[in-house]
This record gives structure tokens, C-alpha cells and sequence, in this order.
């Protein structure tokens, strides 16, 4: 850097000026990432404590005490709402046992042990993201209905797992391979088994990656509308997403303000979730996996 | 009793003819390790595409499923259909819409999310909650909220913009449902790049900033040359990712228009999914799903040998 060369910053301005509006446009940008990023769970949140019937035809900003009302909520012990949330909640824990599982001893396969045509599996893997569910689904549904699994939450938990496979085996791998083998040898001159040295130094080490994948699979299940939407057909049995369009569309009392209670209730796990568990997520991610 | 050597350990359990097996040990555990793996992709992924393929070749009724071989058929007729081709039009207009404007928010936030200092962890979980919440809860407040009746950005875009009329449901309307679809999905899958990216840009190391602060780099120097070359192969990946992902979205268009209004939204999933419940043709709508199936590999495939993102990854882990 030669001393001749006028000190520059962008567009000429100083350091200092510089600093200064970059300053300005972090506090800027913060500014509307809380607006936008917040104000739909504000409107739904505050849309959910207002009374039905205000709900209906009027813009309301904030609840005033007037129309404060946790009556809303009663929703909740609507037996089908109910239905349709347990099932849901079934679902997503089914789908992130089976995946973490699954893709823990994938991973660990894939780092550690070599077998033919290893390579290969791993680029097979990844065409599974071009697999949507509804290609995959319309075919299934005929197929599910063939071994009965049509209508089951089984069904449906399989059909999640193999939609998040090439996502958490591809991280499992890679991030298997950040951690020293060394580690498994000292156990294995101890005299563990490989799957000893497995359970005990491998897996307490993936805790990041296991929350990561175990994140994504959640969000997957959480999500889904379009699988369950053709493969759980029967209304009794169905998940919270298609559940509720469902309710919708049958002309039954359903007003805004109670789906925005249930609304509010389900989003209060992924919140809790984004809040406590992104470190890990985002340590999880820094592998790369792809 | 176990005994001390690891070799007695061993001897208690089920005996297994490692030695005259035709491979080796390792082999076959490795092999074992990815079966599960494998039986998913089967049961998913093999079978259904394979048994679409064989439907798609039969006139099948959805609800009385006789199947009545027509060959190719179907295929002529995918080919034909004037909706076939708008809904492609769409699908790619959905897609290149959503894609661009999600790479661009997502990059911000990630970039602004790193530099923040104050309430970072509380923003970070906001943003990411957005990815977190259920689509159809989205899609519920969206509705809400563009109602005609009390919704607050039909009144608002109605009063103050006049950019539809005071009854009128912008979500039904032919000039806005897709510009909106394309926004309401955009707010949360734009944090599907913040993730990935914010994921990167905290694994630079700060030194790298530092040195360059010390040689006198300004900030776009700095963003240039340190910051991009690191996210160049990530967003390769998250934009392939994304592009196969808003092809394939069914769940947001189907909760919000229903392909409506009139055909104004219907992509590719969206039609093949009125095909099975709203005409009953269950063989035809395989071949549409056939048929963007290979749109997608073709798709990939392109994009894989002109980018190639998987080395671009491979080489930097």
C-alpha cells in the first residue's frame, strides 16, 4: 500500500465516513428484518387474543381491552383440532427418530469404512432433492394404498424420512469426517468393538450434526402439507396442515380469529426451536454438506 | 465372564464366517450401513417413479381404477394440451421470480445478521422461525390478511395505493395472485439462504478482516475478495436447491389460489394434482409426473456440468 495513494474508502469517502454509513445501513436493514420478520407473527399473535367477531370485518392494530378476549383458544379442545395436532406432533418425532438414526450410521459408513461404488452412492443421494413430493406422491398413493399403508401414520413418516435422506446423510458424512479418527482408534487399543467405539465416541461428538439433521427433519414433518394432503385422505386421521384446509372449506364454524389461535400454538415449537438450538444448527451447516 | 483380552470379548458373540465370506469384513458392514439408506430411496423413490412410468402408459380412472393399456397416449396428449404448456410457463416464471428475489434477501440478511452485534441471537431466531413455521400457517395469515373483509393490506393497497378495487380479493385477481405468490413464499423461504450462507460467513475467521483492514482495504475490497469467494460455491448449491424446490411447490399455491384464479396459478404440480382429483385421470397425471421428472433431471444435469457446485464443495471440506 503506498502512502501517496489518497486514504479511500467506497466512492471516495474517508474511513471514518465510511464507518458511518455503513453503520447507518446495518441499522437500517435491522430495522426491517424485525418489521417484516416479526410483523406476521405480531398480527397473528394479536389477531388471536381479539374477539371473533371483531376479527371478522374490521382492522384491529392492538387488542384493546374491549376485544381482549382467551376465548379463542377454546379451539384447541375441539376433539378434531386435537386429532390434528397429535398426529402431527406423532409424525414429526416419528420422522426425526427414523432420520437421525438412519443417517448416523449412513454417515458413519460412508467416513469410515470403504466399500465399492462408495462414490457413486453418495452422487445417486443427491438426486433425491429433484424428487418433489408431489411426483413422488401421486404414484405412492396408489402403492400405499396396495400394502395398506394408505391413511397411516407410518406411511407417512417413511415418505418424510426418505425426502430428508439426501440432506442429513450428506451432513452426517461430512461431518463425521471433521472428527479424528484417533479418537476411535484409542478406544478401539482398549479393546472396543467398532460399534462400542461408535456409540461411545462417535455419536457424543455429532452432537451439533444430530441436532441439525433432527432440526431439518422437524421442519420437513412440520411442513408438510403435500404428502399428507394425498397419502393421509381420510379427514379422522389426517395431520394439522391439510386437516385445517380441509375444516376450512367444509362450511362449519370456523372463524379466523380461533385458526389464528392454533396457528399461534404451532408456531411456538419452531420458535423455541430457532431460539435455544441455532448454534448448533448453524455449526451443524458450516460443514458444507451437499 | 468377559474375559481381559479384547479377543474372549469378541468370541462370546454369534459366530460370523468373516474368512471365507467372498468380501471382506469391512466391506459388508459398509454396505450395511447404507441398506437403510437404500430401502428408503427404494420404497420412495425407485418404485414410485417406475410404477408412474407403467401408469402413465394406461388410461386409469382414479376412483375405479381399471387400467387400460394406451401406450404412449398419454404422452402425445401431455404434449398437446395447451394447459400443459402454460403451466410450464408458469412454473418457470414462479421459479426464477421466487429464486432471484430470495437470493437477493437471503444474502442480505445473512450479511447483516453476521455484522449486527446487539440482539443478534434474538434477530437470528426470529428470521429463522420464519423458515421453522408451518407453510399452511403462512398461508392462513396470508389469507387473513388479504381479505376483503378486515384484512389490513387488502384495505391498505385498496385506500392508499389503489392498486385493486375496496371488495376486490387480491388473491383472486388474474393481475395479482402471482406477484403475491411469489412475495408471501419468498418471506419464508428466503431464510432457507440466510441459513446456509450466515453458516459460511461465520466459519471466515476475523484475521482475514483484520490483515486486510491492516493493507488498507475499504469495505467493498473486503467484501470482494474475502467475503464472496467464500460464499461463491454455497450459493451455487442453495440456488440449484432452490430452483428444484419452487418447481416443485405445490403446498403455498394450493393453500393460497388453488391454481386459481382461473388458471392464473396453476404450475406444473398444480395441474398434475387437479388431473388425479378434479378430472379423475390418474394415468395422465403420471405422465405429467413423469414428465417433469426428466424436465428436472434434465435440468439438474445441465446445471451440474456447467457449475459443477458438488466439486466446488467437495474440494473445500
Amino acid at each position: 500500500m503506498s502512502r501517496n495513494e489518497p486514504p479511500g474508502g467506497v466512492f471516495g469517502l474517508s474511513y471514518d465516513d465510511e464507518s458511518r454509513v455503513f453503520e447507518a445501513l446495518k441499522l437500517l436493514s435491522t430495522v426491517i428484518i424485525v418489521v417484516v420478520g416479526v410483523w406476521p407473527i405480531y398480527w397473528m399473535a394479536q389477531l388471536a387474543v381479539t374477539e371473533y367477531e371483531t376479527v371478522e370485518d374490521a382492522v384491529t392494530v392492538v387488542p384493546t381491552p374491549e376485544t381482549f378476549t382467551l376465548d379463542n383458544f377454546s379451539v384447541l379442545a375441539n376433539p378434531e383440532m386435537y386429532t390434528y395436532m397429535f398426529n402431527t406432533v406423532v409424525v414429526a418425532i416419528g420422522t426425526i427418530v427414523t432420520v437421525v438414526v438412519v443417517s448416523l450410521i449412513a454417515g458413519y459408513g460412508l467416513a469410515r469404512l470403504s466399500f465399492p461404488q462408495k462414490e457413486n452412492f453418495a452422487r445417486i443421494l443427491l438426486i433425491g432433492y429433484l424428487f418433489s413430493p408431489i411426483v413422488i406422491g401421486i404414484p405412492l398413493y396408489q402403492i400405499w394404498q396396495s400394502i395398506g399403508l394408505l391413511g397411516t401414520r407410518i406411511g407417512l413418516i417413511i415418505a418424510l424420512s426418505a425426502l430428508s435422506m439426501p440432506f442429513t446423510v450428506w451432513l452426517m458424512w461430512k461431518y463425521i469426517m471433521t472428527i479424528p479418527e484417533a479418537h476411535e482408534e484409542a478406544a478401539w487399543v482398549d479393546g472396543a468393538s467398532r460399534w462400542r467405539g461408535f456409540r461411545d465416541v462417535v455419536v457424543p461428538q455429532c452432537r451439533p450434526a444430530i441436532i441439525a439433521a433432527a432440526l431439518f427433519a422437524f421442519a420437513l414433518a412440520w411442513n408438510d402439507f403435500t404428502f399428507a394432503q394425498i397419502l393421509l385422505p381420510s379427514t379422522e386421521t389426517t395431520t394439522f396442515a391439510p386437516g385445517v384446509l380441509r375444516a376450512m372449506s367444509q362450511a362449519q364454524f370456523l372463524p379466523d380469529a380461533h385458526l389464528m389461535a392454533i396457528s399461534l400454538v404451532m408456531t411456538l415449537p419452531p420458535l423455541l426451536f430457532a431460539y435455544f438450538m441455532q448454534s448448533y444448527l448453524l455449526k451443524g451447516f458450516q460443514v458444507r454438506a451437499l | 465372564m468377559a474375559g481381559k483380552t479384547g479377543e474372549s470379548t469378541r468370541a462370546r458373540k454369534t459366530y460370523v464366517p468373516w474368512e471365507s465370506l467372498p468380501a471382506s469384513r469391512e466391506t459388508i458392514v459398509g454396505i450395511g450401513t447404507v441398506l437403510p439408506v437404500v430401502a428408503l430411496y427404494v420404497l420412495i423413490a425407485v418404485v414410485p417413479i417406475a410404477f408412474a412410468f407403467w401408469a402413465s402408459l394406461h388410461d386409469i380412472h382414479t376412483l375405479n381404477p381399471e387400467w387400460e393399456w394406451v401406450g404412449l397416449e398419454n404422452y402425445s396428449e401431455v404434449m398437446e394440451i395447451a394447459t400443459f404448456w402454460g403451466s410450464l410457463w408458469r412454473g418457470v416464471v414462479y421459479m426464477v421470480g421466487s429464486t432471484l428475489i430470495q437470493l437477493a434477501v437471503g444474502l442480505w440478511m445473512a450479511i447483516v445478521l453476521n455484522r449486527i452485534t446487539r440482539g443478534q441471537k434474538l434477530l437470528t431466531a426470529v428470521v429463522f422461525t420464519a423458515y421453522l413455521i408451518p407453510t399452511i400457517i403462512v398461508s392462513l395469515v396470508a389469507l387473513r390478511v388479504f381479505d376483503p373483509a378486515g384484512g389490513v393490506f387488502q384495505a391498505l393497497g385498496a385506500e392508499q395505493f389503489g392498486l385493486w378495487g375496496a371488495t376486490e380479493a387480491p388473491l383472486g385477481s388474474r393481475e395479482w395472485a402471482m406477484p403475491l405468490l411469489i412475495l408471501i413464499g419468498s418471506w419464508k423461504f428466503s431464510v432457507f439462504i440466510t441459513i446456509f450462507t450466515l453458516a459460511q460467513l461465520r466459519a471466515i475467521p476475523d484475521r482475514f478482516y483484520e490483515a486486510a483492514k491492516v493493507c488498507g482495504a475499504n469495505r467493498w475490497q473486503m467484501f470482494r475478495d474475502i467475503t464472496l469467494p467464500r460464499l461463491t460455491g454455497i450459493i451455487l448449491v442453495v440456488v440449484l436447491l432452490r430452483s428444484i424446490f419452487m418447481f416443485n411447490k405445490f403446498d403455498i399455491i394450493w393453500q393460497l389460489t388453488q391454481g386459481g384464479p382461473g388458471d392464473a396459478t396453476t404450475t406444473l404440480p398444480v395441474l398434475a394434482y387437479k388431473t388425479v382429483y378434479t378430472d379423475q385421470a390418474y394415468g395422465f397425471a403420471n405422465a405429467i409426473a413423469v414428465v417433469m421428472f426428466l424436465f428436472l433431471l434434465v435440468a439438474a444435469i445441465a446445471y451440474f456440468t456447467l457449475f459443477n457446485p458438488s466439486e466446488e464443495v467437495e474440494t473445500t471440506t
